[in-house]
């Protein structure tokens, strides 16, 4: 291979944003191709089966199994609301009948002879899927879901907690170095999405939630801070189902780390805009990182080239993301073919790096990540 | 599908992995076969390729290159026969991508059927996400929850005794049916439910599972009786299922199949097999593990019964955060030698954690690593010792004399003291820039007894000699033999607790190698024996130390060498270290000092 | 004339005798050293009284032996008289008792008698004076000063019970707490125990019910009481699996109390609904009658799990062997040791004695059954170590041939002080001590 492919994070002013908007099973569309729609619009809806509750009629009537059906008072398919008799024991001589009363709404969904179990279904369960973002619908599948497109600016993040929210940009630090902190939190932020510098304090956090903030988004936060946020320590990097009432992206890591300054910059050229934020990260095969989009008025500037992805050559800015020099940012400044011995005693090939500072120092190229400045 | 054993002189294996796909060329050479070539390249599962194939060729490719051998036909496809120097005569393939394959089981007793279907499911190379039964302390609305939000590819009921019970079977089908679960392939796939329950049970199942959306099929009980388990029919239905469903439904797996000779294998099955395979030849105990960045597998087979548990989320990469979570921070930090920033550690864990493909730079951040893989493994085996016991529920036969000494069944059946060979596989552990590294995080976490010779899979071999064992057994046990396997040598080590310093065991070595001497309690101590030396080892326990033979009874084992050497370790079993961390520290650095694990390192960088 | 003779010859028998310390006449002689004391150790409502015997009291001391007594004067018994000399508090002596009143009799050889018939704080005199068998009387030999029984607050001869008591209680109370902080307390698995859910696993799964026996006795009985909590246990884990359970009754008491028990396991199980009481039945008070249906049952309907918990006789070989043949899974526990050999035989897992009793608390998990079964332990291990200790004490003692060295009085040193009532310290100095606890 003549070069490393190192993935980087895509973080771009402008590109042609798609996304799949599709129910989990069957229902309706509600917009056609060509329609315009809100980020909170409900492009479609079904109605989930709901919860099922199993009964054994046969204990609760204490008659044996294959005796239930013909018992029943609600056969299977119909409607019953809590509270109604359900089924009924023959009694003796037409007296002394047992009644059994329905404890769930639902409708009676099977009648089993074997076990003598009834399953209420419970009533059915809305489910509704937005347009996340604004724009156009370009394709529509049937009774599945569509496609949204729109011009947009984007930026991935490393790491996400919570789902998918959406609200105004508001930039609550001066420069991507600064620490975000409760003080830097205000009433006014409600419904927006509040971008801060570098690390972020779990009472910027917690002072966000107080203040109704859609969602928070900076260069890194400590360990502790999260399992502070969390309640727990988080094991497996799959998150986007928490209810924490606010979404949470890191951009650059874990630690005391600046958001990269050109992420930054493109933050504060959008302030004010709407923008929608995804938490969920799912780093597996097939990953999932968090992201932020900032739909874009149609033509308004160019689409940013596509970067020539992500092979190393020299010159290139990158970051490095391991110790001992994690986080700093520096350019490629020779990439020796052989492999080198590492501190760590392991051979890998490495690249040499230009740190900002001037120094010059050696590490493995999978532990370089590039970025665009 | 009849192949002609004799006349194969080149053999194509590929292992499609969820980021990799390693292709080895196997080639007979002066009447054994050998493992000659090997290539890889990036898996192609995922978009923008969608076709695992691509992936298949350009690994084949790579591995012709090398062999100078063309491997690969103009459209791609694998050449065969092999003639005038060019193709091969046997191709054979395992997989992995996707996430492999998960199923559910269900079973009426969790540690009873539940257990055998798990086994079955897990023996099969499956990852078993949740396990239904009705003793599971779940109310039933609570289980279908739960299957609802599982995205199995596969469902195994199993439960009941042949005769047995029929209405608690009934009603785990009942609950499967409403709960509907979606599968990963989309609302079109069938999902394939099998059932290996009681026989006199399967035509009600049927009855309840009669949806549009399920494809039932019917196996022999994977437990016919209490006393007896049979999971071949599960296991064999599992594995045509999985070709025919989720393969099928994977991009390009179907053009794979066809140019297979052999059945596709889920990767942990064929390792299973081939483990399986060498233990039943040599007659021997064998414990396999291989840990990978989300989880870690282990394997064993004891007295011919295999065993296979899967952690799920006990990993290097991706599950790194979650090793440390459950071991907590100080088992790990024990078995490192020097101090270290715990908050600082736990960023470094979370960051290792969203990018898992950055590797150790530093030799403080690799002994970090190793430290946290031996607590990774130690609690995988924890787990494997949990599962894999002797059946529940069966009566026992007792006379008088079992008055005071009444044994529960479903006791664990690994026993440390029977393993012979120790089997390590997997990024930390074959990548660690010292064998003696290796070796060391096996003895310490596994924590093995009397005599086991350690070895390492040198390129990850074993899933393609697994499913080559199925078609050309002898041609896999000489590749295993060869190459698949380095020896790294062979631990010494005495069960029992005794005080610091006072004597463990007396020893004498004889053959290649002739030493002597006294292992003391706390003692580590590395003896030089190359790879092709083997010896005669004479212990001679102190009182309450046990080397095999019984407590304080003299043993012979015999012993080989290796990459790293005889290991003489009096540290007693189970393994305890100081709980003082300053003590723990000395005592970590005599150890390492003991067994050179990070000597050469620092020689290394120095002349760098 | 006679009448004349009769002083001359008492006179001249009188001159004859003058050297012997013998009766002067025709009475017995008198007791001497009469000592009334307070009971030490009581509430003040005794006194003891002791005197050294009458030289003519043929069980007295070895000079009797050696000269004869006159058989005339042979003492039969001992009159013993009480004046009470001053009241206390608002009481006051009745006219009778101010003077000599006779309040009891102790046969001759006796040198002891309790007054238990004193009020606390009052103070008495005593006499006493030998009888012959002629009903002649000695003369009287009195007490010098007058006694008043008083209260002590300790009963210092069961200071070692008190010790004890406090050791073992505690023990007991420590281990309850450690239990209720949250530490695990180990407990020895026992095997039969953890069996339990995997017969009624194995039930389960075989479609097939659990049986329990809880013996042949009655609800009185400690073992039944043992083996209904088993059965609550047994029940909680046959409801939770949806096992049916079957317990037939040899008492009808029982039939009530393992109804209740199972019932009120079914509902902390969560599933009152599958709770049927005609499960659990009385079949007859005859024990072979009891034992042939239980059998005939388990013939008929093989039960994959039996379980015995309690009290058995020789109905045990016949039920377990009966299991066994049925191929079931068989827990048994008795606390007879006669059955103990057949069920251990017979079946998969006994419970031996103890064990069975302290299944409930190794069952429940609650940290106070838990913690005080640790302390009990440790009390019994603490009895067996003094047993252990004394038996040594003992051996050696008897080796040495004599009770005057140190093992001689170690060992009497726990047999009558630690084991005895004899109070905290050694008799030797003991009288002095436990007047020194009287004050």
């Amino acid at each position: 291979m003549a070069h490393a492919y190192t993935p980087g994070l895509k973080v771009t002013s402008r590109m042609t944003y798609k996304v799949i908007r599709m129910l989990p099973i069957k229902g309706e569309v509600n917009v056609k191709v060509g329609d315009t729609v809100e980020a909170d619009k409900i492009v479609a809806a079904t109605y989930m089966p709901g919860d099922v509750y199993p009964l054994n009629m046969a204990n609760l009537l204490a008659v044996p199994p294959k005796d239930v059906a013909s018992l029943m008072l609600h056969k299977e398919g119909e409607k019953i609301e809590e509270g109604e008799p359900l089924a009924q024991t023959a009694g003796i001589f037409g007296k002394f009948k047992k009644i059994y009363k329905s404890p769930y709404s639902g409708t009676v969904e099977t009648i089993s002879d074997v076990t003598g179990q009834v399953i209420l279904r419970g009533p059915d369960i809305p489910v509704e899927v937005r347009a996340y973002i604004s724009g156009k619908v370009i394709d529509v599948a049937p009774e599945v879901g569509c496609t949204v497109e729109n011009d947009a600016a984007f930026i991935q993040g490393i790491f996400g907690i919570g789902g998918e929210t959406f609200g105004n940009i508001k930039i609550a630090v001066d420069t991507a170095d600064q620490t975000l902190t409760a003080a830097d939190l205000s009433e006014d932020m409600r419904g927006c999405v509040v971008v801060g510098g570098a690390r972020m304090t779990v009472e910027a956090i917690e002072a966000a939630r107080k203040f109704g903030v859609a969602a928070i988004v900076s260069g890194g936060m400590d360990d502790q801070d999260l399992r502070d946020f969390l309640g727990y320590d988080l094991g497996v990097a799959i998150t986007g189902s928490e209810k924490k009432g606010i979404t949470v992206v890191v951009t650059e890591g874990f630690g005391d780390i600046s958001m990269a300054s050109r992420t930054f910059e493109l933050f504060k050229a959008f302030e004010g805009h709407e923008a929608s934020v995804n938490g969920a990260t799912q780093i597996r095969a097939g990953v999932m990182r968090p992201e932020i989009i900032i739909p874009l008025d149609a033509g308004s500037t160019d689409a940013e080239p596509e970067h020539s992805g992500g092979f190393l050559e020299l010159g290139k800015p990158l970051r490095i993301i391991r110790d001992p020099y994690f986080g700093m940012i520096g350019t490629v400044k020779a990439l020796p073919s052989d492999p080198h011995v590492l501190g760590s005693g392991s051979k890998a090939r490495v690249l040499e790096v230009e740190l900002n500072t001037g120094e010059a120092v050696i590490v493995p190229r999978a532990n370089v990540e590039l970025i665009e400045v | 599908m009849t192949i002609d054993l004799e006349n194969i002189n080149v053999i194509l294996a590929t292992d499609c992995g969820s980021t990799t796909t390693k292709a080895i060329l196997i080639e007979k050479v002066d009447g054994t076969y050998r493992q000659t070539y090997r290539g890889e390249a990036p898996t192609t599962v995922e978009k923008p390729f969608a076709n695992v194939t691509i992936g298949v060729t350009n690994s084949v490719t790579e591995v012709g290159e090398l062999a100078s051998r063309q491997l690969t036909n103009e459209d791609g496809t694998i050449k065969q026969p092999a003639k005038d120097g060019d193709g091969c005569d046997l191709y054979i393939s395992t997989s992995s991508a996707g996430g492999g394959l998960q199923m559910m089981v269900a079973g009426v007793i969790a540690e009873m059927t539940a257990a055998s279907a798990k086994r079955a499911a897990l023996g099969a190379g499956a990852i078993v996400m949740d396990v239904i039964s009705s003793n599971d302390k779940r109310r039933p609305h609570e289980q279908i929850q739960r299957i609802r939000e599982l995205r199995p590819d596969m469902i195994l009921i199993s439960g009941g005794t042949d005769g047995g019970t029929t209405e608690k079977v009934v009603q785990l089908a009942e609950l499967i049916a409403p709960a509907k679960p979606q599968p990963r392939f989309g609302s079109e796939y069938e999902m394939p439910i099998i059932y290996a329950g009681n026989k006199d049970a399967s035509d009600e199942v049927q009855k309840s599972l009669e949806e549009d959306w399920i494809d039932l099929a019917v196996v022999e009980n994977l437990r016919p009786k209490l006393e007896q388990e049979n999971l071949g029919p599960a296991r064999d239905k599992i594995h045509d299922v999985f070709l025919e469903h989720v393969m099928a439904h994977a991009p390009g797996y179907n053009m794979l199949m066809d140019w297979t000779d052999a059945d596709i294998m889920p990767t942990p099955g064929a390792v299973g097999d081939i483990l399986q395979t060498i233990a039943k030849k040599d007659g021997i105990n064998v414990v396999g593990v291989d840990i990978g960045g989300a989880t870690t597998d282990v394997f064993s087979v004891f007295d011919e019964t295999f065993n296979r548990t899967v952690s799920a989320n006990l990993g290097m990469s991706y599950s790194i955060s979650n090793v440390c979570a459950e071991a907590t921070m100080p088992n790990v930090l024990r078995w490192v030698h020097f101090d270290m920033d715990e908050r600082q550690l736990r960023n470094r864990v979370k960051n290792k954690m969203i990018r898992p493909t950055t590797i150790p730079q530093s030799l403080e951040s690799l002994i970090f690593e190793q430290a946290v893989a031996r607590e990774a493994l130690r609690l995988a085996y924890k787990q494997h010792k949990e599962f894999a016991t002797t059946l529940k529920g069966v009566q026992q036969q007792r006379t008088v004399g079992d008055t005071f000494s009444q044994q529960s069944s479903g006791n664990t059946i690994v026993d440390n003291m029977k393993l012979n060979l120790l089997v390590a596989s997997g990024g930390v552990l074959s990548h660690a820039p010292s064998m003696n590294q290796t070796a060391m995080m096996l003895v310490d976490a596994f924590e093995p007894e009397g005599c086991t010779n350690l070895a390492k899979d040198s390129i990850f071999m074993m899933p393609h000699l697994g499913v080559l064992s199925a078609v050309h057994p002898e041609a896999a046990s000489q590749v295993f033999e060869r190459d698949c396997l380095i020896y790294l040598g062979t631990c010494i080590a005495a069960k029992g607790a005794g005080r610091i310093g006072k004597p463990c065991f007396t020893w004498s070595l004889t053959g290649d190698v002739t030493a002597s001497g006294t292992s003391n309690f706390g003692d580590l101590d590395l003896i030089a024996m190359g790879p092709e030396q083997t010896g005669t080892i004479t212990c001679e326990p102190a009182k309450g130390f046990d080397l095999g033979a019984g407590n304080g009874k003299k043993v012979t084992h015999e012993v080989r060498g290796g990459t790293v050497g005889l290991i003489i370790d009096g540290r007693g079993r189970p393994l305890g270290l100081p709980t003082d961390r300053q003590e723990c520290q000395q005592t970590i650095s005599q150890w390492v000092e003991n067994m050179k694990l990070y000597e050469e390192m620092e020689q290394a960088v120095c002349t760098a | 004339m006679k009448t004349h003779t009769i002083p001359m010859l008492a006179i001249a028998t009188m001159l004859s005798m003058v050297s012997s310390a013998f009766a002067f006449g025709a009475a017995p002689a008198p007791p001497s050293n009469v000592v009334a004391v307070d009971a030490p150790d009581d509430a003040g409502e005794a006194i003891i009284l002791s005197w050294a015997l009458s030289p003519n009291d043929i069980f007295g001391t070895l000079e009797s032996d050696t000269q004869a007594t006159d058989p005339d004067l042979v003492v039969s018994v001992y009159y013993i008289e009480r004046r009470t000399d001053s009241a206390a508090g608002n009481g006051s002596i009745s006219e009778e008792d101010q003077g000599w009143q006779q309040i009891s009799e102790s046969a001759a050889g006796e040198v002891t008698t309790t007054d238990r018939k004193v009020q606390r704080g009052w103070s008495y005199s005593y006499r006493v004076c030998a009888v012959d068998i002629q009903k002649e009387t000695s003369s009287w030999a009195a007490t010098e000063e007058p006694v008043r029984p008083i209260m002590q607050p300790f009963n210092m001869s069961k200071a070692w019970l008190a010790i004890f008591m406090l050791m073992f209680g505690g023990l007991i109370a420590y281990f309850i707490n450690v239990a209720r902080s949250g530490k695990k307390l180990w407990v020895r698995p026992i095997a039969g125990l953890a069996a339990i859910d995997e017969a009624v696993g194995r039930a389960t799964e075989m479609g097939r019910p659990v049986l329990f026996v809880t013996g042949i006795q009655d609800i009185n009985e400690i073992q039944t009481l043992a083996g209904l909590t088993v059965l609550s246990r047994v029940a909680k884990t046959a409801a939770e699996y949806g096992a049916q359970i079957e317990v037939p009754t040899c008492r009808s008491l029982v039939m009530a109390a393992a109804r209740e028990t199972v019932e009120s396991a079914y509902l902390a199980a969560g599933r009152p609904d599958s709770y049927q009481p005609d499960r659990i039945h009385y079949l007859t008070d005859e024990q072979f009658a009891f034992v042939a249906g239980v059998t005939g049952y388990m013939v008929r309907e093989e039960p994959a799990a039996c379980i015995y918990m309690g009290g058995f006789y020789a109905e045990s070989l016949i039920l377990a062997e009966t299991g066994n043949h049925i191929g079931a899974i068989q827990v048994a526990g008795t606390a007879m040791p006669s059955q103990l050999p057949f069920f251990v035989a017979a079946c998969d897992y006994t419970l031996i004695g103890e064990e069975f009793f302290a299944a409930s608390a190794y069952l429940s998990d609650d940290p106070l059954q838990i913690g005080s079964l640790k302390g009990q332990d440790y009390g019994k291990f603490i009895s067996v170590l003094i047993l252990v200790i004394g038996i040594c004490f003992a051996t050696f003692a008897s080796m040495s041939g004599s009770d005057e060295n140190v093992w001689g009085a170690s060992k009497n040193f726990i047999k009558d002080n630690m084991l005895g009532s004899a109070g905290l310290l050694p008799t030797g100095s003991g009288d002095t001590d436990i007047e020194g606890d009287d004050s």
